[in-house]
């Protein structure tokens, strides 16, 4: 995959917490990619994380089965976007962005 | 029609409480999956008795505290109708003993039936619901669950269980559209209390201040009020449907 491509789903994945979790004073450009998405940097809490775990496997056909996954996937969006490429199915997203 | 097109799973939903919750949800046009745990008969005869309005209803022997089956029921439910909005859990059994002389079997069984199974389908009703940021839970429990009463430690253990498990589940949820409630109903004319002694039913009215058991459709009203648009702001409540007993 090339950067574009990873910058092309490091942007979808932006997108899609920002409208799953309706963060109204938000955006894509407020989103550091490299910050933790819970607590400090985005200071979302463990029930947002519900939410973020069933559209991440709905968009991306991922499974996140339990907590310990889930802590690793959403470190930062940076480390979401490895998540969905290991699991092989970034390809979907980043092919949106062309 | 509160609940047109609404999909709603029961657990232990063919007889008693379970099957008049279920007349309820289709009598407002909802469409119902039941499940039962082992008498094909009754199954049977509760499809007979639903009649033509019983083809928006699908019964399934499963266990509930069965993950797995659970799960394949679950799934087949989402594919066949894309959402899941409403959950009861009414499956439950007792195994009445003294503790001294309760078996662990006994006390297994009813923890496993009553509490796992009630624990398995809120899990795997979760993300459909969440998915949807909208749904309805309802657990049934007791008000031996509340109070306490000789003879019923596992099964008081079990609903007392379902019913702070209630409570914390709804904490969870609450943002997300999904509220998660229990009914605590009395003593209801149903064949599980039928089956208690002569003189603990005596005992039972005694203590019911209005005087009088409660029928099955007593329960099923509040189920469906707690399951309707109008209940949005209710969650983590037991709500005791008991003629004033607890």
């Amino acid at each position: 995959m090339s950067l574009r491509e990873q910058e092309g789903l490091v942007e979808n994945l932006k997108e899609l917490i920002i409208r799953t979790l309706r963060l109204e004073d938000v955006g894509p450009e407020d989103i550091v990619a490299s910050e933790p998405l819970f607590g400090e940097g985005l200071g979302l809490d463990s029930i947002d994380a519900l939410e973020l775990v069933v559209a991440i496997e709905r968009e991306y056909q991922v499974e996140i089965p339990d907590a310990e996954v889930g802590r690793r996937a959403f470190a930062s969006i940076n480390a979401l976007a490895e998540f969905v490429l290991e699991k092989g199915a970034g390809q979907q997203a980043s092919d949106a962005v062309g | 029609m509160r609940f047109k097109d609404k999909i709603v799973l029961i657990t232990g939903g063919i007889r008693g409480i379970g099957a008049a919750i279920c007349k309820s949800f289709l009598q407002e046009g909802a469409h119902v999956v039941v499940t039962y745990s082992q008498d094909q008969d009754q199954a049977r005869s509760f499809q007979k008795e639903l009649g033509p309005g019983g083809s928006n209803t699908t019964v399934h022997q499963a266990d509930a505290s069965d993950f797995d089956a659970m799960k394949t029921l679950f799934d087949d439910t989402l594919e066949k109708f894309g959402r899941l909005d409403i959950l009861v859990n009414n499956a439950g059994i007792r195994r009445d003993n003294l503790v001294m002389f309760m078996s662990e079997s006994e006390w297994h069984d009813v923890l496993r039936v009553n509490l796992q199974g009630t624990f398995v389908c809120c899990k795997l009703a979760l993300k459909p619901m969440i998915g949807q940021r909208w749904g309805r839970m309802i657990n049934i429990v007791s008000p031996s669950g509340i109070t306490g009463r000789q003879g019923q430690a596992n099964y008081a253990a079990a609903k007392g269980g379902v019913a702070s498990f209630t409570k914390s589940l709804a904490r969870e949820v609450a943002k997300i559209g999904i509220t998660v409630n229990a009914v605590s109903p009395g003593v209801i004319e149903t064949d599980m209390t039928r089956s208690l002694p002569e003189q603990t039913l005596a005992e039972l009215k005694q203590a019911i201040p209005m005087g009088h058991f409660g029928r099955p459709e007593d329960v099923s009203g509040t189920v469906l009020f707690l399951a309707s648009e109008e209940a949005y702001y209710i969650t983590g409540q037991v709500v005791r449907v008991d003629g004033g007993l607890t």
